[in-house]
């Protein structure tokens, strides 16, 4: 134990993953900041120069970035009352509100505070949650993988914040994507009409930075511009963070917790984890009726809630492969490229690269009170930015990344694809995160399903005759009948009250 | 490029049923009950269904609405960008200029392809040539230095080669 903490001490305290760190710290919170572009894309655009750095240094990199361009997005939030990332929607009103009674030092240094306190309590849970599921995983066959993966698949399914039959659909849209190539059980090209650039299939990350960064430009195309932000001048930022956390620390614990349980959730996010989380704050608040004129406690609850999510989301991702949400699915795009195959072995084989894993997202989280103060004091400057001088150079980031993925001009193909569908998609209410998850899972899940198939040789019966496999299966029927019965109730509910009516 | 449910479902009934026949002829494993033709053929079918309750309207009661946030007073309201017909297609644009690189990289090379990708894209979103000319004589160059010394993607030198 204490081997592997200094060998991971060792692992993090060379100077390229210090640089690497600082630099995506000070990127994260940039973009983070500017309205439009979110955390998922900032992380997306990163993963090209990832490729060219160690693989401890690479994760520093995403960690640091994911974690400071969500406490980010609260700035233009509060200054703005326009969200920097879709994480800080939820409280924008809110903190914009405090801002304009006076209060933007404390709405900001909420922020800023609660985010760190609900980064390091994600940290603690993916240290205390992951190595005993560890231990149960590596009894896993193929069943409970299937099982699990489908389970991953309907929860995206069940949190989309639309219909969920379109979120079935978006999801098997991302694993009609997997299917293409000749990586599949019987070593044929599926799907490629006679393409050579598909033979090897749909590469992840060009799909996710087309989805997140170029369907973002098409829509800034047709939305209009951000106002400028007005200029001001601000107080100390931490003064009276140490009495809101005494006063509210109840609701900060229930953010953290109700973050870490949606940041496990396969799919669900930092965005999902504020909206759940303001909303709980406001249902259980003694004085609910100052929710939305400038009240500090939902800020509180959500900001430690959003943050909380981003370090659990790694659990699943470490563990099975399964993204716990958009960033920890890039996350596991390189992580495979790096040679730390997300899995249960990984707990002991790579031990200390782990160790080294949260000890940067406790790092991450502490350099996030002073770089953040920084941030906010120069906030302005920064968003006086016009988008037409961002977008542009979004632009070329996704073009010159993209090649260098595989130094193929087909990645830049499939960035544009990608873009359209993930603007069409959008558009029309299917949501991409479930498109994302498929992509990602799509060869996972087809291995586990067809392996299992062969194994069980035809038949139905072994893929609940185990019995983690059969609690498993019936959590995933259960989620994929969840939407029907709710359905069934709404209609029948009605109906009930009307004969209940005309009864009496 | 709100389209309605009847048109997407009905696309995503032929896209699957496209794929449920394309894993169909897939050719088995010799031997093999289960092979790569399986798993197409679940989604595919899947796919079909779920366009299928889309075209009917399942599910569209969970849909919540796009909530308008209102202008404060202290906002001014701006003036919506003139709309003609063809206003929709610039979304079309930041795809379109990412085949032109596909395209024009090789021969123009990097320096020039992307100096006007950034000065199409600046002034689509509404700069002055003053912002646009400079930035676009810029950020190639910046780009270049990032990607191309540092992190030694081989960029296409083209016309223009760079001065390292």
């Amino acid at each position: 134990m204490l081997k592997t903490l200094i060998d991971a001490l060792s692992l993090i305290s060379t100077w390229e993953v210090i640089i690497a760190m600082f630099a995506a710290s000070v990127y994260g919170l940039v973009i983070g900041s500017l309205p439009g572009l979110s955390a998922t894309m900032a992380t997306a655009l990163l993963v090209p120069v990832t490729f060219y750095l160690s693989p401890i240094a690479a994760i520093a990199t995403i960690v640091a970035a994911s974690s400071m361009a969500i406490f980010s997005g609260d700035i233009p939030g509060a200054l703005l009352r326009i969200p920097g990332t879709p994480a800080s929607a939820a409280y924008a009103d809110e903190a914009y509100a405090m801002t304009r009674k006076g209060q933007a030092e404390l709405a900001l240094g909420a922020g800023v505070w609660f985010s760190a306190v609900g980064g390091i309590a994600g940290v603690l849970s993916l240290m205390i949650l992951a190595p005993p599921l560890a231990e149960i995983a590596l009894s896993f066959s193929t069943f409970e993988y299937f099982w699990l993966a489908l389970l991953g698949l309907m929860c995206a399914t069940l949190v989309a914040r639309s219909s969920p039959v379109k979120a079935i659909a978006g999801m098997f849209i991302g694993l009609l994507v997997s299917c293409i190539g000749i990586e599949n059980p019987g070593g044929i090209p599926r799907f490629t009409f006679g393409i050579t650039d598909l033979f090897g299939g749909i590469e992840p990350i060009p799909a996710l930075v087309g989805v997140f960064a170029v369907a973002q430009v098409m829509r800034a195309m047709l939305t209009p511009e951000p106002p400028p932000l007005p200029r001001r001048k601000f107080g100390s930022i931490m003064a009276g963070q140490w009495t809101l956390t005494k006063k509210y620390h109840w609701q900060m614990t229930r953010g953290n917790i109700v973050g870490i349980i949606i940041g496990v959730l396969p799919g669900a996010g930092a965005d999902m984890a504020a909206w759940v989380s303001y909303a709980m704050s406001k249902r259980f608040s003694k004085e609910p009726q100052k929710f939305g004129t400038g009240h500090v406690e939902g800020l509180v609850e959500a900001g430690a809630s959003n943050n909380a999510s981003i370090a659990s989301g790694w659990v699943p991702s470490l563990l099975f492969g399964i993204p716990g949400d958009t960033i920890a699915a890039i996350a596991i795009g390189v992580l495979y490229m790096k040679g730390l195959n997300p899995g249960p072995t990984l707990f002991t084989e790579k031990a200390s690269s782990m160790y080294a894993i949260y000890l940067m997202f406790i790092i991450a989280n502490i350099l996030m009170i002073p770089l953040g103060i920084a941030m906010i004091r120069v906030a302005a400057y920064i968003l006086l930015a016009p988008r037409s001088t961002v977008m542009p150079i979004i632009m070329l980031c996704c073009a010159v990344g993209s090649f260098a993925i595989g130094n193929n001009m087909f990645g830049v193909v499939t960035v544009a694809a990608f873009g359209v569908i993930g603007y069409v998609m959008e558009a029309n209410g299917y949501p991409v995160a479930a498109m994302v998850l498929g992509i990602v899972m799509g060869t996972m899940v087809e291995q586990a399903f067809v392996t299992s198939l062969i194994k069980s040789d035809g038949s139905i019966l072994p893929f609940f005759e185990r019995p983690v496999a059969a609690i498993l299966a019936a959590m995933a029927i259960g989620a994929l009948l969840w939407p029907v019965m709710v359905w069934v109730w709404r209609k029948v509910k009605p109906a009930l009250t009307a004969a209940a009516a005309t009864s009496q | 490029m709100r389209l309605p449910d009847s048109v997407t479902g009905s696309f995503l009934v032929a896209l699957g049923a496209a794929a449920a026949y394309g894993g169909w002829v897939l050719p088995p494993v010799p031997g093999q009950p289960v092979g790569p033709n399986v798993f197409p053929l679940v989604i595919g079918t899947g796919l079909a269904l779920c366009g299928l309750a889309i075209v009917f309207g399942i599910g569209h009661s969970f849909e919540e609405e796009e909530e308008l946030i209102p202008l404060e007073d202290g906002q001014a309201a701006t003036a919506p960008p003139p709309q003609g017909k063809l206003y929709g297609l610039r979304a079309l644009l930041p795809p379109a200029l990412l085949l032109f690189y596909v395209f024009a990289a090789d021969r123009l090379g990097f320096i020039i392809t992307a100096a006007i990708m950034v000065y199409v894209t600046s002034s689509a979103l509404g700069a002055k040539w003053k912002l646009a000319l400079p930035l676009a004589a810029l950020s190639p160059f910046a780009i270049h230095l990032i990607f191309g010394k540092l992190l030694r993607v081989p960029l296409p030198a083209g016309l223009l080669p760079t001065p390292w």
